[in-house]
């Protein structure tokens, strides 16, 4: 176990840069997320921890060591692969054994060590299997137990459950977890999926376009987002973001006042997330006014979409989709209109031309609700 | 195998220290190697050029002083090259045409007809594909022989017709067009006899349109097999205006052995259009070739 | 290679169809079928089946192939080639061609195709001038080994002067001449072996090879355990396929060498073709032809039966 840094590592294809001098530090026995849309560079950075590529520039430290000359073998890292890259002709005993023949363990301990890691994750029925004849739940446990069985330094994962289905992605999820409470290996794990992200790891980093948007706990994410993007990428459904003004100290949006903002007028951009909205009748001060467009009942809640208008008069109508999340039951008439009311503390502002969430300074005003 | 093999597809530009060249070290590997592997071939084109003089000097010239173009010329005329390209392209022909026809009827009924003894039959057809052309090659002299006497001479001995029959239909070809026709989905042919078609129009107006990536492979194949031919070609054929390329450009060799740069160039002008061939459709031989590879 | 010589193939198919399956197009459609594959059954019938037939006939017979008089002579022919020194000289320069050809251009293959199993600019040129060998004819081939190698004025011994070697006689030579029609049809075979392995290189999943690297293993032991065995089908086609033209060899030794000096090069084929076209032994050859067809079909489970333990299919 051990720590794990990046010290302004960038890495240059051609003409793309698929990452930008990342800064990061994941702590002794941290499990770090590393989560983004495709391309923003996450696995690039797993695969240049991994050493399965060289960083244009920049350091990659493990346990205070730099390891930008050492290949993948002498790292004492360990991955797994999102197609698990077993080796097929091998049997689960062999694919386990492997990393540990490679670096002449003595077969007594190869042995013992396998059998270790086959029951920790349940597969010791199977040791004799092929991978081809394993389900896909199976092949994943024991790309994990090939993995863990070395007791590597750090633990990469890449996307390690998105060839599961949904069921099983949850109990695997869970598997994890519990998995790393009892042998708590630096991981860093990377994944487009934002629900695994917040429910498994210490920290989240969030990643768009080879730079790093935010680091911290699933909370901050949440919370006290950084910018637009964090912002929108995490929760489900995403936070609604309507452009809006600081106007005479007071945050608007279609005209309604929500909050009081000290700052400058200036347009901005402003969020609240589905579960923070409370619908009431259009004329309700303090709401933004919204025509409803239509509602999905999910059973536990129903989300409503509907539309704000969120543009100048006369100017080009700009019209922002928006979802709230209202209780079950709940049904309007398409086209109705209605107002939003945020709830309080629940607005979020971000500076319109830069994404950047503008100082926490204002919460105050209480609106509806 | 090395560090290379482990780096993403597009070669880095990293921007360490150390003097890179501007282009993947791995050209200076594979030039040498293709160059060593084309090298029989340049060579054969560069002789083609030189004078009798130059390619009978020792060490050899490398580069001809004035290429000789006329040698081309002087070794159409010196053989009946056009007429051992005439030949071979009338074979040619004849016994693709006649595969791809015979076999896709052939290769339809094994895939999709359900018909008493076809799997008997099948397996018998297969049968043959295990024994080697010696066995076969006497009696098929004796029964071509026997056409030429009762049928026809065009189908006998010396003939092209001796060349085209023993090939018209091969049991590889219904093998490997009853493979493909089989991935055809069965839903559109039921679609179609649902609206009409009758059973055999199901291959003519469904199937055979589907399958023409695998009939352009079979096509290409049979060419360059045809073509290339030797063995039975010099069993059956003694009369030169008769002849195939590589049967005529072996006589063309016999006749000439010391004059290398005529022998060089009769070799040229034979091997280019299988050469053409094979670099046109190098997809299908390339797919053909590895997917036999791969599925065994 | 001729088409007929395409025994691997029909072993390595998949099985025949089984009539559950046929359920689906309804019923029996036995005169429809039939009319399909008659003209194809009939073509190979006659050019494919019966000479197996009447070659087996032939092999107890004495026939000059132009004489009607055929006298049967029972297993005559195959007493005689049992106790035939130039039969026995054949099997073995036949052996000693298979032993060398059939590894040499697997390797040669292996290795040009691990060159080529990457992408970098012009790759594709780099391939295609890799296969084209495959083109080229065996007549060609001949002649431009003959030229290539010539004692006095070939390419090949100038470049070994230029060494310092002295000039060779190769294929003027009884003992070179053989090694020399090796080196001619690796050359020639090295397109097609390329590509299967090719083919089954690029089969490999890089992620596999980078597991390996990240499991400790070093280049050469990430070859050894993870893709040889993987290549295992491939280098099982091309054992068999390479066996049976290996054992099947007669253009290159014609034209080259016409089975010299001094029978040095004569291979079983050729002895065979000899023995029914130019000596008109023709039951004589049949039999020799079975006894050929016999090994090839002995040598071929051999290999499949080896396969079972060295072949991993995934």
């Amino acid at each position: 176990m051990a720590e794990v840094e990046f010290r302004g590592v960038s890495r240059r294809f051609g003409d793309v840069q698929a990452l930008h001098g990342l800064d990061l530090v994941v702590a002794d026995g941290e499990f770090l997320i590393l989560v983004g849309p495709s391309g923003c560079g996450k696995s690039t950075a797993l695969r240049l921890l991994a050493g399965l590529d060289k960083p244009t520039s920049g350091e990659i430290l493990i346990a205070g060591r730099p390891v930008t000359g050492l290949g993948p073998g002498e790292r004492d890292i360990a991955m797994v692969f999102q197609n698990y890259a077993l080796y097929p002709h091998m049997s689960v005993f062999q694919n386990l054994a492997y990393g540990l023949r490679q670096r002449r363990t003595p077969r007594a301990e190869v042995h013992r060590r396998v059998r270790e890691t086959a029951v920790l994750l349940d597969i010791d029925e199977l040791l004799d299997r092929k991978p081809g004849q394993l389900s896909g739940g199976q092949r994943q446990r024991v790309a994990m137990g090939r993995a863990l069985v070395r007791r590597p330094q750090a633990f990469l994962l890449d996307e390690p459950l998105s060839n599961l289905d949904a069921k099983l992605r949850t109990q695997v999820r869970g598997d994890l977890k519990r998995l790393h409470r009892e042998v708590p290996v630096t991981s860093i794990y990377v994944t487009h999926d934002q629900v695994e992200a917040m429910t498994l790891g210490d920290r989240i980093c969030v990643m768009s376009d080879g730079e790093v948007q935010q680091i911290g706990s699933t909370d901050d994410i949440y919370n006290r987002p950084a910018n637009t993007f964090v912002a929108g990428f995490m929760g489900s459904p995403p936070m609604n973001l309507v452009p809006g003004e600081v106007r005479g100290g007071t945050i608007r949006v279609a005209g309604a006042a929500l909050t009081d903002f000290a700052s400058p007028d200036r347009p901005v951009t402003v969020g609240f997330r589905p579960e923070d909205l409370r619908i009431s009748g259009s004329s309700q001060a303090g709401a933004v006014p919204a025509r409803i467009d239509f509602c999905e009942p999910l059973g536990s809640h129903v989300l409503v979409h509907a539309l704000v208008d969120s543009g100048d008069p006369g100017a080009e109508e700009t019209v922002t989709h928006v979802i709230a999340q209202a209780p079950p039951g709940t049904t309007y008439d398409s086209g109705s209109r209605v107002g939003l009311g945020v709830a309080r503390g629940k607005t979020f502002v971000f500076d319109a031309e830069t994404g950047q969430a503008a100082p926490p300074t204002a919460r105050d005003r209480v609106t509806t609700a | 195998m090395t560090a290379a093999e482990l780096t993403t597809s597009v070669e880095p530009h990293p921007a360490s220290r150390r003097w890179r060249l501007p282009f993947s070290p791995w050209h200076l590997v594979l030039v040498p190697l293709t160059f060593l592997l084309v090298v029989p071939l340049l060579w054969m084109v560069v002789t083609s050029l030189e004078t009798q003089g130059e390619a009978n000097r020792f060490p050899p010239v490398l580069l001809p002083h004035d290429p000789r173009i006329a040698n081309y010329a002087d070794a159409w005329h010196t053989a009946p090259f056009g007429t051992f390209f005439l030949n071979s392209t009338l074979v040619a022909l004849a016994v693709v045409v006649s595969n791809l026809v015979v076999c896709s009827l052939a290769g339809y009924a094994f895939a999709r007809v359900r018909f008493l003894g076809s799997t008997a039959l099948f397996m018998t057809l297969m049968a043959t594909l295990m024994v080697p052309f010696q066995v076969t090659m006497i009696p098929v002299f004796l029964i071509v022989k026997w056409f030429g006497d009762n049928v026809s001479t065009y189908l006998g001995i010396d003939h092209l017709g001796a060349l085209m029959l023993p090939n018209l239909a091969t049991a590889f070809g219904i093998f490997f067009l009853r493979q493909f026709f089989q991935t055809v989905p069965v839903e559109l042919e039921e679609a179609a006899r649902v609206d009409g078609t009758s059973r055999v129009g199901v291959l003519f107006k469904i199937v055979l349109p589907l399958s023409m990536p695998a009939m352009s492979t079979l096509a290409a194949l049979t060419i360059l097999t045809s073509w290339n031919d030797f063995l039975w070609p010099l069993i059956v054929i003694t009369n030169t205006d008769q002849m195939t390329v590589p049967l005529g450009l072996s006589y063309f060799q016999g006749a000439h052995q010391t004059n290398w740069p005529l022998l060089m160039a009769g070799n040229v002008m034979s091997l280019v259009p299988m050469l053409v061939v094979f670099v046109v459709a190098q997809r299908y031989f390339v797919q053909s070739v590895a997917g036999t590879g791969l599925k065994g | 290679m001729a088409v007929q010589d395409v025994a691997a193939a029909a072993e390595l198919s998949t099985p025949p169809p089984r009539p559950g399956r046929w359920r689906r197009l309804g019923r029996s459609e036995t005169a429809t079928g039939w009319l399909l594959v008659s003209p194809g059954a009939i073509l190979i019938g006659i050019f494919g089946l019966l000479p197996v037939l009447m070659a087996l006939k032939l092999s107890f017979q004495k026939s000059d192939l132009l004489t009607p008089d055929t006298p049967w002579v029972g297993t005559k022919n195959y007493r005689q080639l049992a106790d035939d020194p130039r039969f026995a000289e054949a099997i073995q320069h036949t052996i000693v061609y298979t032993a060398l050809f059939v590894p040499g251009t697997m390797l040669v293959g292996l290795l040009v195709a691990s060159a080529l199993n990457r992408s970098v600019r012009f790759i594709s040129v780099y391939r295609t001038a890799a296969y084209i060998t495959m083109a080229v004819s065996t007549i060609s081939e001949g002649i431009i080994f003959l030229w290539l190698t010539d004692k006095d004025y070939g390419l090949v011994n100038a470049t070994l002067n230029a060494v310092g070697i002295s000039s060779q006689p190769f294929l003027a030579s009884t003992s070179q001449a053989l090694f020399v029609i090796v080196v001619m049809t690796i050359w020639g075979w090295t397109g097609f072996a390329v590509i299967v392995y090719l083919a089954a290189l690029q089969g490999v999943p890089a992620e596999l090879h980078e597991a390996a690297a990240i499991d400790g293993a070093r280049p050469f032991t990430r070859f050894r355990t993870i893709t040889l065995p993987l290549l295992s089908p491939a280098s099982l086609f091309l054992l068999v396929w390479l066996t049976i033209n290996a054992l099947q060899l007669f253009d290159e030794v014609y034209l080259t060498t016409r089975g010299g000096p001094l029978h040095a090069t004569t291979v079983i084929v050729y002895y065979l073709w000899d023995q029914a076209f130019v000596q008109f032994n023709a039951g004589y050859a049949a039999a020799m032809a079975y006894v050929l067809f016999l090994a090839s079909v002995v040598l071929t489970a051999v290999q499949f039966r080896l396969a079972r333990k060295y072949v991993h299919y995934s």
